[in-house]
């Protein structure tokens, strides 16, 4: 993938780029508001991240200018500023996600990649299939190797999103901003004890296991495993 | 520096403007004073001598001008205090009788001078006021009287206006200086506390200014503020302290294992070794983050603007994130939500309280604890209740536990900074809720209750 960082501070960016290539992507920096606007508007870039208290045009303002310009690449606010007011505002700006400082390497990189599938919508899907699990979404039915299975509401979305991010990792706060909409990191294990029910009646009982837990960064469904 | 500091003071210049007004007052009073009685002096000397002028024009109409003639020199020669003057000349301008001078021959009212005729025409000149009239037969007849009384009185009471004007001024002055001298001398008094708190003395007070009740109330009302500034600070000397201290701890550990990796006397694997410290790092910014979100909602204050904040909608979803792993922790949730409450509030900041009570209920209370989370209307209030069946809280701990970093010593093992309650009392405090920590019978009962639920 190719991206493009928006970051003034060299350490924290020598930092991300390090993190970025080691997954195979290629990056383009910038460490001022209007260099990324030059680079966002000329350069073709799957997943823009961007920092939001850069010199020059600030984040929002890159944002802005970009989306006024029609360019709709999506994009990911890395910031420090993690107050709820914050985020709205990125979000308003016409930001896709936010990512609030300091951040872990594997959440960054999840996100990233969601981000990016995003992209070519495939949304008007009405089945959502992985090797022998598939969802009707408008009967809201759960079918594996032909077997039905009843879900909870809960365990229905949950399921729902990570047919969504077939094959790549999504974490737990992207579950919990997605699925029950919370903007905050409980102490407790909360979406283990989701998932473990989940996968009590997804792969329990099934010849392979289609959940499989990351260890230190989340959760990917996978057909291929 | 004392006489400058005193012709500036509030006081000085307020009694220097009093004493303007009392001099203008004093002027003002004295003129029409001057002005009525002087009026008054001269109307009764102008009657004196119309009725004089009258008496001979009568001895003239009876009796002629030979009488009249008479009559003048009889009354020329009487002595009386009030003593007029006459002249009589006839139709071509000779002097019949009477002594004033020829320039006096002029019918109406007029004033001049003559030289006092009972000092034989030498001295000073007496100021005089005539009246003269044509009799029938062309004679003028010109009496006159002595107004020297009358100036005199003028010129008397001119001088007692501008001698009472200055003295009044004075007083008032003198009454400034002394005011002003004893108010800067009060003050001072003021200054200096006010000085010696500045300085870091924050248990000085301000001493009483005297000099009438509403300025006592101004320094009672000031030292209440200052009562208010010390708890304050206090507050805030104390949670840097605890900050300080309770982040020392995380910090050292974290160093102790870095140390040990470094002197590779960990025999955990070093993935391992790494994951502890990652994890004891994320437990140091949890920290932070708490600290900052009740720092930032206290400075908010009471002007953060609060939106309408879905309560029964949000409970619902926490209950079900939740159900859960307070299940796998063998704990029991009992869910009871009242439909469609809502109050002004932040909905995230309200999230984060409800998950603090919760997240406290599982951590703090054995397997086998029954959670309940309500949510109900009473009155025009709302109560959203957290309560369980646990080991509960001592009464006298209740309100110790929601300052920051307090932790009750059985809780100390069990993992957390003490940031929890004391993040919920600020939310409840931007919401005007209450916060009550109360005796379930057993275990502990969170109530927040929110104030005129709209509808």
């Amino acid at each position: 993938m190719k991206l493009l960082l928006l970051e003034d501070d060299v350490e924290t960016r020598t930092h991300i780029v390090r993190l970025l290539q080691a997954e195979g992507h290629v990056v383009d920096t910038a460490g001022t508001g209007p260099d990324a606007i030059f680079l966002g508007t000329t350069g073709s870039y799957s997943v823009l991240i961007l920092d939001r208290m850069v010199p020059g045009v600030d984040g929002l303002g890159v944002v802005r200018s970009l989306r006024a310009a029609g360019i709709q690449t999506p994009a990911l606010f890395l910031t420090a500023l993690g107050e709820v007011d914050d985020r709205v505002a990125g979000l308003q700006a016409g930001a896709d996600d936010y990512l609030v400082k300091p951040f872990a390497a594997s959440e960054l990189l999840a996100r990233i990649e969601a981000l990016a599938r995003r992209a070519p919508v495939a949304d008007v899907a009405t089945v959502l299939r992985a090797a022998d699990l598939e969802v009707d979404l408008l009967r809201r039915q759960v079918t594996r190797a032909g077997k039905r299975i009843d879900l909870q509401q809960q365990e229905y979305k949950l399921l729902e999103y990570l047919l969504r991010h077939e094959g790549k990792i999504v974490t737990r706060s992207m579950l919990l901003e997605n699925v029950w909409s919370f903007h905050f990191d409980p102490g407790s294990n909360l979406i283990e004890s989701h998932m473990s029910r989940l996968r009590a009646k997804v792969d329990k009982g099934f010849d392979r296991e289609l959940i499989q837990t990351i260890r230190g960064a989340g959760y990917r469904l996978d057909a291929d495993a | 520096m004392q006489t400058p500091r005193l012709l500036v003071s509030g006081a000085f210049r307020f009694a220097i403007a009093l004493a303007l007004v009392f001099a203008l007052g004093a002027v003002a009073l004295l003129a029409i004073v001057e002005h009525s009685v002087s009026a008054y002096a001269v109307e009764a000397a102008g009657d004196g001598i119309l009725a004089e002028h009258d008496v001979l024009v009568g001895e003239f109409e009876t009796s002629g001008r030979a009488a009249l003639i008479a009559a003048i020199n009889r009354h020329t020669r009487a002595v009386r205090e009030d003593q007029f003057h006459y002249l009589l000349f006839d139709a071509a301008g000779a002097r019949l009788a009477g002594a004033l001078p020829a320039a006096a021959a002029r019918t109406g009212w007029h004033e001049f001078e003559v030289f006092d005729p009972d000092r034989g025409g030498s001295g000073r000149p007496v100021p005089v006021r005539a009246f003269g009239s044509r009799l029938a037969d062309g004679t003028l007849l010109v009496v006159a009287n002595d107004i020297s009384d009358l100036q005199d009185l003028r010129t008397g009471l001119r001088t007692s206006t501008v001698a009472f004007g200055v003295l009044i001024s004075l007083l008032a002055l003198a009454g400034g200086l002394v005011v002003g001298t004893l108010f800067l001398r009060r003050l001072d008094h003021v200054n200096n506390a006010i000085a010696r708190i500045n300085d870091g003395r924050l248990n000085e007070r301000l001493p009483r200014i005297g000099m009438g009740p509403e300025f006592d109330e101004l320094s009672v009302n000031l030292n209440r503020m200052l009562d208010r500034i010390e708890v304050l600070m206090n507050g805030l000397r104390q949670v840097s302290t605890d900050i300080a201290h309770d982040l020392r701890t995380p910090l050292t550990r974290l160093r102790q294992r870095l140390e040990r990796m470094q002197l590779g006397t960990d025999p955990a694997p070093v993935p391992e070794q790494i994951d502890g410290a990652m994890a004891q790092i994320d437990e140091i910014l949890g920290i932070f983050g708490a600290l900052l979100r009740i720092g930032a909602m206290e400075a908010r204050g009471a002007q953060a603007s609060l939106g309408t904040a879905d309560l029964s909608e949000m409970l619902g979803r926490l209950g079900q994130l939740y159900a859960p792993a307070i299940e796998d922790a063998e704990h029991v949730l009992d869910v009871s939500i009242a439909p469609e409450i809502t109050v002004r509030g932040d909905i995230e900041l309200l999230t984060q309280a409800v998950t603090n009570l919760i997240e406290n209920a599982m951590n703090h209370t054995p397997a086998g604890s029954r959670i309940q989370l309500e949510l109900e209307r009473d009155g025009d209030q709302v109560r959203l209740m957290v309560a369980d069946n646990g080991p509960g809280i001592a009464a006298e701990e209740r309100s110790r536990v929601l300052g920051r970093f307090y932790r009750i010593d059985s809780s100390r093992s069990t993992p957390g900074a003490g940031l929890g309650l004391a993040l919920v009392d600020s939310i409840a405090r931007l919401h005007g809720a209450t916060l009550t920590l109360a005796d379930n019978t057993p275990g502990l009962r969170v109530e927040l209750l929110f104030p005129h639920a709209p509808r």
